[in-house]
């Protein structure tokens, strides 16, 4: 017996960046906007896909790709608006990875813009490509104003950042400025909005910012 | 958070290598990070020696090496530690580039 040494340079993300660029090309085959929503629990990602999809349901053929720890919970909120929709039971995994999206692709080719919405969790998601053409990270007043700085990376990585639930702000004792000027600071080039989906305030930006990607 | 998951693929990768090569024992494993994954070496460590028990991988050396990032202004120049956003100095757009890299550089193995 002898020892050698063997030079490997493998990549152990390889096999997910593989997968994403393939889901990439899925999308661009078919001609599909991807948003992968990231973001806090309960700040408001299926609902903001429910809004959307009331909104400009009758301009845009949505999709959407639910994470769902157990169950189907938001799969069934989304469903309600009669639009193609599959769930993704995470169990464990704290994340969606390109891997366990690309099953689900099949049934999407038809839409025009496909909802990834990912567990709600603001650290691990952000090292994972699905193959996405934006992403977004949402998170509410109701997780502290010092979320964004706690949670610097998936901020950085962010094209667009939205602050929800700005009218608990008061109630809550959340500094909404110092929100957006920490997403700000962290990520010049990401479009933040200050929203709140129950009242309104927000959503038409959004809004139109989706209309612009399909456009 | 994900030492036990990247533990694993690293097992995996080297497993493979290792039937491939025929090795009896293997002794070494050189592995470079990226530091913007925030992996935590002694987990890391704790998760290969508690996957590789009873294996031909067990008692093998993990040598982790961290890689910095390059952020750096690309107006002026300047270099920064950890990632900003805009540039102290002059406002300028500061880019950040790997660091959140996981590579198997180097495997030994006893054949």
């Amino acid at each position: 017996m002898h020892k050698i040494e063997i030079d490997t340079n493998i990549d152990v993300l390889s096999l997910n960046k593989k997968i994403a660029r393939e889901n990439r090309e899925f999308f661009k085959k078919y001609k599909i906007k991807a948003i992968n929503i990231m973001g806090a629990i309960g700040s408001g990602k299926t609902l903001l896909i429910e809004k959307t999809v009331e909104s400009l349901g009758d301009e845009i053929k949505f999709g959407a790709i639910l994470g769902d720890v157990v169950g189907s919970a938001d799969l069934k909120k989304v469903a309600r608006h009669n639009i193609p929709a599959e769930v993704v039971n995470t169990g464990k995994e704290c994340h969606l990875d390109a891997h366990l999206v690309s099953h689900c692709l099949e049934k999407f080719k038809d839409v025009d813009l496909l909802f990834i919405e990912n567990v709600g969790n603001l650290i691990c998601p952000v090292d994972f490509d699905l193959g996405e053409s934006v992403r977004v990270v949402m998170v509410s007043v109701t997780e502290g104003d010092d979320v964004v700085d706690k949670h610097p990376e998936i901020f950085r990585l962010a094209d667009v950042i939205i602050i929800n639930k700005i009218a608990l702000a008061d109630a809550v004792g959340a500094n909404v400025e110092k929100m957006v000027n920490d997403a700000k600071k962290l990520n010049p080039k990401a479009k933040v909005i200050k929203m709140d989906l129950k009242t309104g305030v927000g959503v038409a930006e959004w809004l139109q910012l989706v209309k612009e990607l399909v456009s | 958070m994900h030492e036990m998951g990247f533990a694993k693929i690293i097992i995996d990768e080297v497993n493979k290598l290792a039937k491939e090569k025929d090795a009896k024992k293997v002794t070494a494993v050189k592995i470079i990070m990226g530091e913007l994954l925030l992996i935590n070496p002694e987990q890391l460590n704790f998760w290969f020696k508690a996957l590789t028990q009873g294996t031909i991988i067990e008692g093998a050396k993990l040598d982790i090496s961290f890689v910095k990032p390059k952020i750096i202004c690309t107006i002026c120049g300047k270099n920064y530690n950890q990632p900003v956003g805009l540039c102290e100095k002059c406002g300028g757009f500061v880019k950040v580039e790997g660091g959140k890299e996981i590579v198997i550089e180097k495997v030994e193995m006893e054949v």
